[in-house]
């Protein structure tokens, strides 16, 4: 095939191609999947500098279907307060490790700043409304999951095991870094709705599910395995 | 042909976002401890069985499995009816209140939890207050074992007056265990000395508590041994409230003497593991006897924080000045220094405690000391007033 045939295809390919920027704004957690019944209850959720930009690329290839690519860079940061119960953990820190059932009160805290890229099926309604869904990939740039476990007490081991009371002070609690077990390539779901009210500007409001664990399959600090599952809303702005 | 594409998409769409939604508050989960966390008895005539009231009431440590009642040597114990506090939810059998026979073997309870998983065997015993018929009572290291839970660290025994052991001697080994759970047993702060100065004694070394220690602020843990009960559900939120000092005792301690050896190691840290060059670690053995309860015969235990100053001390027994030794082993003979008169009949019906305490770390409690201090034991006495 000569080049500038190859050239020319190119050109074709992009020429019906529509090209949107987003600005959003993420909330949601980094949670097990169906609550186990020892979190008991959710004291805090404190919003989070969640910010999400990114580009994405729609290829029309029927009057209502679609495939869109893009490249997003986000913030699916957490913080809550839950109270527990009978919560099996293991700590491993140093070749030393301290293992127990713990009950009362945990303040975690994650922050992940990744580059996501979805690669997704666009269903369209009309030219005002669009459906996407599809998995998307993500590299994590930055990433923290800290915390503490307070105001409670450990049953060493198991539930059999000596009880160790833990306060609220720096020097009385629990505090835990994952950070090091963090998964920095991770994958899931996403479905997304799409709303112009005018050619150029819209709204858009996204759903990703993460399918890969959050933490690396080596970590075994905690029974669940816990995925990043975050909702998006923000607008939207039409440049190709 | 659109509407249906339509309504397709929108069903897949909505079914999937109902899924996710489901993740809401499960019913709570039945209780999985399975304690006794207090036994106690009541009987008519008190004196007939007990020296004193504080003897009815037992509170039982997490990391206990054996309650014994202390009584008098005549106190009737064929049917006995100890009663019991335990996890709420969790069932006891034999029942709690119920009434056996005490006077040969223990009773064994056997405590399940709420959710049925969990279970916990306790022994409960009636014993005799065996008395010492000598006036010098030996402390000699030779009884010890690994812990029966874990098999990780060492606890000591002592002899009692009849020549059956004594749980007695407590150390802070199970707290190291919490974030130690890997290190030998001879990686513990408090571990059995091969050579003592008279076969087997004890070595003691202040020892870095891990790192997950030190994020609790806890970086050090010096090694103790003493008379009393390692109260574990104190060592993370108030360490000093773990180590309850003394056991009740019922003759007048006159001397207290032994060997040991010490050597002091640098640098010397503070709880922040901030270095200290002007300071130089030093160990701590010492005997206190004080009186176990208040004013209104409630009972009292002397914690870490007030051994050396409550005002229910009467008697002090401290080496001054356990500085390196050179590798020699040291003689210790002191006399105790008594602040108070005795009472003869509080002290025949148990009404003072007794405690002996070594420390590699003079300041171990408080965390500040140099990791690597070193002190051995052995050969303990204790010369008590001989009896009339």
């Amino acid at each position: 095939m000569p080049n500038d045939g190859g050239c020319q295809n190119l050109q074709n390919f992009f020429r019906n191609v529509e090209g949107y920027g987003r600005l959003g704004y993420s909330i949601g957690g980094t949670a097990p999947l169906g609550m186990p019944a020892e979190i008991r209850k959710l004291n805090k959720f404190i919003l989070q500098p969640n910010v999400a930009f990114g580009a994405d690329l729609i290829k029309p290839a029927s009057k209502h279907w679609g495939v869109l690519a893009g490249i997003h860079f986000e913030n699916k940061a957490m913080h809550i307060d839950a109270t527990v119960k009978n919560y099996h953990m293991q700590v491993t820190q140093d070749g030393q490790s301290m293992e127990g059932v713990f009950t009362g009160n945990n303040d975690s805290h994650a922050v992940q700043w990744t580059f996501t890229v979805p690669i997704q099926a666009v269903y369209k309604f009309n030219d005002k409304w669009k459906l996407k869904f599809g998995p998307y990939f993500s590299y994590l740039a930055s990433c923290n999951f800290d915390g503490f476990a307070y105001d409670g007490y450990i049953r060493v081991n198991d539930p059999t095991g000596a009880k160790v009371l833990l306060g609220r002070e720096e020097n009385e609690r629990g505090n835990y870094d994952f950070k090091d077990d963090i998964r920095k390539c991770q994958w899931g779901f996403g479905v997304g709705v799409d709303y112009f009210f005018t050619r150029k500007f819209g709204v858009y409001a996204d759903f990703n599910w993460g399918l890969s664990g959050f933490f690396k399959s080596s970590f075994k600090t905690l029974d669940q395995t816990l995925y990043p599952i975050y909702a998006t809303i923000g607008i939207s702005y039409r440049f190709k | 042909m659109s509407f249906f594409h339509h309504k397709v998409v929108v069903i897949v769409a909505l079914t999937t976002v109902t899924t996710i939604f489901t993740s809401c508050f499960k019913e709570e989960p039945l209780n999985a401890e399975c304690d006794i966390e207090k036994a106690w008895v009541h009987v008519d005539d008190l004196d007939a069985s007990f020296y004193n009231a504080n003897d009815t009431l037992i509170n039982v440590l997490s990391n206990e499995d054996k309650i014994v009642f202390t009584m008098r040597d005549d106190a009737d114990v064929t049917a006995f009816a100890p009663q019991f506090t335990i996890t709420p939810g969790a069932t006891i059998s034999p029942a709690s209140g119920s009434a056996h026979d005490f006077s040969n073997d223990p009773v064994t309870y056997t405590v399940t939890s709420q959710d049925g998983k969990w279970s916990r065997t306790y022994t409960v015993s009636c014993n005799r207050m065996a008395r010492y018929t000598t006036s010098v009572i030996d402390f000699d290291f030779e009884h010890f074992e690994l812990d029966k839970d874990y098999h990780k660290f060492y606890v000591w025994h002592n002899t009692l007056p009849d020549g059956t052991l004594g749980d007695d001697w407590a150390t802070g080994n199970y707290g190291f265990y919490i974030a130690n759970r890997n290190s030998a047993p001879n990686d513990y702060p408090t571990f059995v000395l091969d050579n003592g100065y008279d076969g087997h004694g004890v070595q003691f070394v202040t020892r870095y508590a891990g790192s997950l220690g030190a994020g609790m602020g806890k970086p050090i843990a010096a090694g103790n041994l003493f008379l009393g009960k390692f109260n574990i559900i104190s060592a993370i939120l108030q360490p000093l409230k773990a180590t309850e000092f003394g056991i009740p005792f019922t003759q007048k301690p006159v001397k207290f003497s032994g060997y040991y050896q010490y050597s002091p190691s640098s640098p010397f840290t503070d709880k922040n593991m901030k270095e200290h060059p002007d300071r130089i670690d030093a160990g701590d053995i010492y005997s206190v006897l004080y009186i176990n309860h208040d004013r209104n015969g409630n009972p009292l235990v002397l914690y870490g924080d007030n051994i050396l100053t409550s005002e229910n001390i009467v008697a002090v027994a401290r080496v001054n000045n356990v500085n390196e030794t050179n590798g020699q082993w040291v003689p210790f003979d002191i006399e105790y220094e008594y602040k108070k008169e005795i009472n003869p009949d509080m002290l025949a019906n148990r009404g003072y405690n007794l405690t002996i305490v070594f420390s590699s770390s003079i300041d171990g409690a408080s965390f500040e000391g140099a990791i690597g201090s070193t002190l051995k034991v052995d050969k303990v006495r204790l010369t008590c007033e001989e009896k009339e």
